[in-house]
């Protein structure tokens, strides 16, 4: 059973991610990846890793894949579907990645004996708690980035004011 | 279900993205690359939690933190190719060379 979930979200993951890669048109790419972003929601749901699952929908799925959709229909003309949408680097790219993975190949190899032991808990709670105890720096300081973040957005797509 | 499947999904995910953020000439697709290799190494932090410490969350802290930073950086990075398509009225990478002078 685990098995069937396991390939099958592997499968909608992996198709939708070459889909994101690949296809000519962006907003065909933008609409993949929030199919492969709640594919990986599924993968944190099979890991039992549930406030992961929750806040990949509410954070990727509902607010990132949504933004790249705004933004390719904002900044694209109809032209530019024929364009070509890969670079003259594609072979070098493709050597990059092998060797990448030639890299990898060993770890996940030796990662491959451990197995399940124990069921999965409820996270939630005792995330609460590490978020606000042990790990209240850094979580002030995301909130702090997003601020940042937040600040930055508005000042960079403010329409530029022409001095007389 | 063994750690290496999980581990090789993420990889295999990661290598997509790397190669879309290499060769995609739209900013855009460059971007979606990046969030793939992110939820890549989501993937790793949450099989590790899950395989090597399940009695364990900090890798789900982990994972939570680095999501926060990939909203973050794609706001701001939306943001920035909504002003350069303003200016320049392009969203391709190769186009944008105005430090060349």
């Amino acid at each position: 059973m685990s098995a069937l979930v396991f390939y099958s979200l592997s499968a909608v993951v992996l198709i939708s991610a070459l889909g994101v890669v690949l296809l000519k048109n962006t907003l065909h790419s933008a609409l993949l990846l929030g199919l492969c972003l709640a594919g990986v929601a599924g993968v944190f749901a099979s890991l039992g890793a549930d406030f992961l699952f929750s806040s990949q929908l509410l954070i990727y799925v509902g607010g990132i894949a949504v933004l790249l959709l705004f933004v390719v229909m904002l900044s694209g003309r109809s032209s530019e579907l024929k364009l070509r949408q890969v670079n003259d680097q594609w072979l070098a790219a493709l050597l990059i990645c092998a060797v990448t993975f030639l890299g990898m190949r060993r770890y996940i190899f030796e990662a491959g004996t451990a197995v399940l032991t124990a069921s999965p808990q409820p996270t939630t709670a005792a995330l609460g708690k590490l978020l606000l105890g042990e790990y209240a720096v850094p979580f002030e300081a995301v909130s702090l980035i997003l601020i940042a973040a937040l600040v930055g957005a508005v000042v960079f797509s403010k329409a530029r004011e022409r001095k007389p | 279900m063994t750690l290496a499947h999980y581990l090789a999904l993420s990889a295999a995910l990661f290598l997509i993205g790397l190669f879309g953020a290499l060769t995609r000439r739209n900013i855009i697709g460059i971007l979606m690359g990046i969030e793939l290799m992110f939820n890549a190494a989501n993937i790793n932090l949450a099989a590790f939690n899950r395989f090597l410490h399940p009695e364990g969350i900090v890798g789900s802290a982990v994972a939570l933190f680095v999501i926060a930073v990939a909203a973050a950086e794609i706001v701001v990075g939306l943001a920035l190719v909504l002003a350069i398509y303003r200016s320049q009225n392009t969203v391709y990478a190769e186009d944008i060379s105005l430090l060349k002078g």
